[in-house]
């Protein structure tokens, strides 16, 4: 009995390192053939595959942000916007194919129709934000979770066999503006997209232009504006940011602007113009409101504080949300924001994104252009927006 | 085996330990903080308490160990049954139950002249993390906002509504009299008589997050002539900035967005999440006791808070220019 165990063990033990000596020289002497054209053994795929299928199932829980109306046009829309932009090099769209070069992939990056499967919403939105390992599919590139979910609304409209090609070029189209390289492509979501994305023309250029690097540096979280930002220059996106913050892009009117009950809009604006012990008064950086003191002398808004009056609802709901939940950053007074956010409700934070939205922008006794330039403030920046105040620079 | 003991080395011998020790303890004693240097009738009514306490403690101690040298040294032997009883009797129950119910009469009889009701100023005080929030109730319902800092007529008693934003303060001004706790969602009143004019010193006395130590105010007791005559300019909108730097100031407070936050009574500046800047300038302190209020204590809170109190939810203004910051504290400064 003896002997028979210790011979079991010398057995196991040459066995071993047999086996480690083998999967050493593997890597030593790259005996495995890495080769795409090799590609992998009917078994090996078959387990590669169901291991994803599996893992899929496992770790897609519910994710942290709640999903929204996916059946919403306007978040389908920028979701095939974004789509275009970063997925369909891989997996084209309907009604186009892959490039041959795509198709020399291994494995193979499936085409959207086939791609989208019967996957849940929940399992989609874990594809998208997590990635999958040693297939090509790259992880999200931000840490916030809730902009996935203008991809997946229009992966839904796929599944459902609603993005038909006729459908998939109108919600892709990109219409010519005059503006610099890029302009047409941002102004197809903003302005294009009825909602849930900001309104740019009330914004001054350097504001702009310090979320478009915050963006593209990584100091500002969104999957879909981090990709857009890292596709330009800086120099490219500075003059999108002065064309943006002159231009009036003509913007889709929102299909059902959501209505608001009085209480609502009066919970807002005392919200807003009056503050509470916990919330800061926001018209203090954000306007509208009289800034120019009698015999003071008025500086405006500094670039770092964007006007808020008619801003887009659901982008300003997003936005207040991420601040409050520390999430967002930006321009270099971020920190101000962070701390006057904190004590946000929900309740609040609706409130304050539909009065704001209901607000004629710039115009109609809100954010009024000064009637003398004399501020102590030098302006030297780009010219002033027709709808705002010069900044002091 | 028994060892000998060695004097450990200490940082001070005994002897001159204990007079360093009785130094702090009678330096405690003076200054704008002390129970026992009372300003008020409720100070002066807890400081006789305290000092009956005292004489009858010491009065027990030298009792107590008169006996026990007795019993040990002068008169070791046993004692007879007889005197043991008596003993007993005497020293266990008769003496204690007479003393006690002495000291228990004595003070519920101080009670109605602490808990009198207030013929002075109403003042509403909540704690918030760090500072003292301090709201005067006008006779014409109007309500007089400041911070970090009372003013109360000398000779009549001023009635406190003390309130919390989020955790437990606790009220406390020494000189003037006891301490009372601050609960959040409770409003708890008391009464103070403050008699003698000066500038006292008050601090919360409830552990209440990281910078509670740094959580003071300044308690100033006035002629009524003085105070009536304070209260009507704190009630005043804020002066105009007086100088071309304060102006600038003036107009940086406002574009930077400090009113978000803070209240300038007369300008745009209307938030309440933090103190009423509307006469900072004429405080004795700034930042609840904090800093002192010179320019450069100003610019010095602006640029960064948590240096100062840490934890402080005032964020840092690090991204101005030293110039920007000066020009700001200029104008606080002035806010007289």
């Amino acid at each position: 009995m003896k002997q028979r165990t210790r011979t079991v063990l010398v057995t196991l033990a040459v066995l071993a390192g047999l086996g480690a000596a083998a999967g050493g020289a593997t890597i030593a002497f790259g005996l495995y053939n890495v080769s795409a054209r090799a590609g992998h053994l009917p078994p090996t795929y078959w387990a590669l595959h169901t291991t994803y299928r599996n893992a899929v199932d496992l770790y897609s829980g519910h994710p942290e942000t709640p999903a929204p109306d996916l059946d919403d046009p306007a978040l389908i829309e920028l979701g095939a916007r974004h789509f275009e932009t970063a997925c369909a090099m891989c997996h084209a769209v309907p009604g186009r194919d892959r490039t041959a070069t795509i198709l020399g992939m291994n494995p193979v990056p499936p085409h959207i129709t086939e791609a989208v499967g019967s996957w849940s919403p929940e399992e989609l939105h874990w594809i998208l934000y997590e990635g999958v390992k040693m297939s090509g599919m790259p992880q999200w590139p931000s840490q916030r979770g809730d902009d996935v979910w203008a991809g997946v609304a229009y992966l839904r409209a796929i599944q459902r066999g609603e993005v038909t090609p006729e459908r998939q070029a109108e919600l892709t189209a990109l219409a010519e503006n005059g503006g610099p390289e890029g302009a047409a492509w941002c102004a197809s979501c903003h302005g294009g997209v009825a909602r849930h994305v900001p309104r740019l023309d009330i914004f001054e250029a350097d504001y702009i232009e310090a979320a478009l690097l915050a963006y593209r540096e990584g100091r500002r979280e969104s999957g879909i504006m981090r990709h857009a930002a890292s596709e330009l220059s800086p120099d490219q996106l500075r003059a999108l940011a002065e064309w943006f913050a002159e231009a009036e892009v003509p913007r889709d009117e929102p299909g059902e602007a959501p209505a608001h009950d009085p209480e609502t809009l009066a919970l807002g604006e005392r919200l807003a113009r009056a503050g509470s012990d916990d919330v800061p008064t926001c018209t203090a950086c954000h306007g509208p409101g009289p800034r120019d003191l009698e015999g003071l002398g008025g500086e405006a808004l500094q670039g770092d504080f964007p006007p808020l009056a008619g801003q887009d609802e659901a982008y300003l709901v997003t936005q207040l949300r991420l601040w409050r939940d520390g999430v967002r950053g930006g321009t270099e007074a971020y920190n101000l924001m962070r701390v006057a956010a904190q004590d946000l409700e929900e309740a609040d934070i609706e409130a304050l994104a539909a009065w704001y939205a209901s607000l004629e922008p710039g115009r109609g006794g809100t954010v009024e252009a000064p009637d003398d330039a004399s501020a102590p403030g030098d302006h030297d920046g780009p010219g002033p927006n027709p709808l705002r105040r010069p900044a002091d620079h | 085996m028994p060892r000998e003991t060695r004097a450990r080395p200490t940082f001070l011998s005994g002897p001159s330990r204990l007079a360093l020790l009785s130094f702090l303890l009678l330096a405690a004693c003076e200054g704008r903080q002390s129970a026992l240097v009372p300003g008020g009738e409720d100070a002066r009514i807890l400081g006789d308490l305290f000092w009956v306490m005292l004489a009858g403690a010491v009065v027990l101690w030298f009792g107590m160990n008169g006996l026990f040298y007795w019993a040990t040294r002068r008169s070791p032997a046993a004692h007879s049954q007889r005197i043991a009883n008596w003993l007993v009797i005497l020293g266990g129950i008769a003496f204690p139950t007479v003393t006690l119910s002495a000291l228990l009469v004595y003070g519920l009889s101080i009670m109605p002249d602490l808990r009198a009701t207030g013929d002075g100023p109403v003042i509403r005080v909540t704690g918030e993390q760090w500072w003292w929030r301090v709201e005067y109730e006008r006779e014409d319902g109007s309500t007089v906002t400041t911070a970090n800092e009372i003013r109360l007529p000398a000779g009549v008693r001023s009635t406190f509504l003390l309130d919390s934003k989020e955790v437990i303060h606790s009220f406390w001004v020494p000189s003037l009299g006891g301490k009372m706790d601050m609960f959040p969602g409770r409003v708890n009143e008391m009464t103070l008589g403050p008699e003698r004019p000066g500038i006292y010193r008050g601090q919360c006395a409830e552990f209440c997050g990281e910078s509670h130590a740094w959580m003071a105010f300044e308690a100033e007791v006035m002629e009524p002539d003085a105070f009536e005559a304070w209260l009507e300019a704190e009630a005043a909108p804020a002066v105009t900035p007086a100088s071309a730097e304060a102006a600038r100031g003036a107009a940086l407070f406002l574009s930077q967005g400090c009113g978000a936050c803070h209240a300038v009574r007369g300008t745009p500046a209307v938030g309440r999440v933090g103190p009423d800047l509307t006469h900072v300038g004429s405080r004795h302190s700034l930042a609840a006791g904090r800093l002192g209020t010179s320019t450069e204590d100003f610019a010095k809170w602006v640029a960064n808070p948590g240096a100062w109190k840490p934890g402080a939810e005032m964020p840092a203004y690090d991204h101005l220019t030293g110039e920007q910051i000066d020009a700001i504290a200029a104008y606080l400064e002035g806010l007289e």
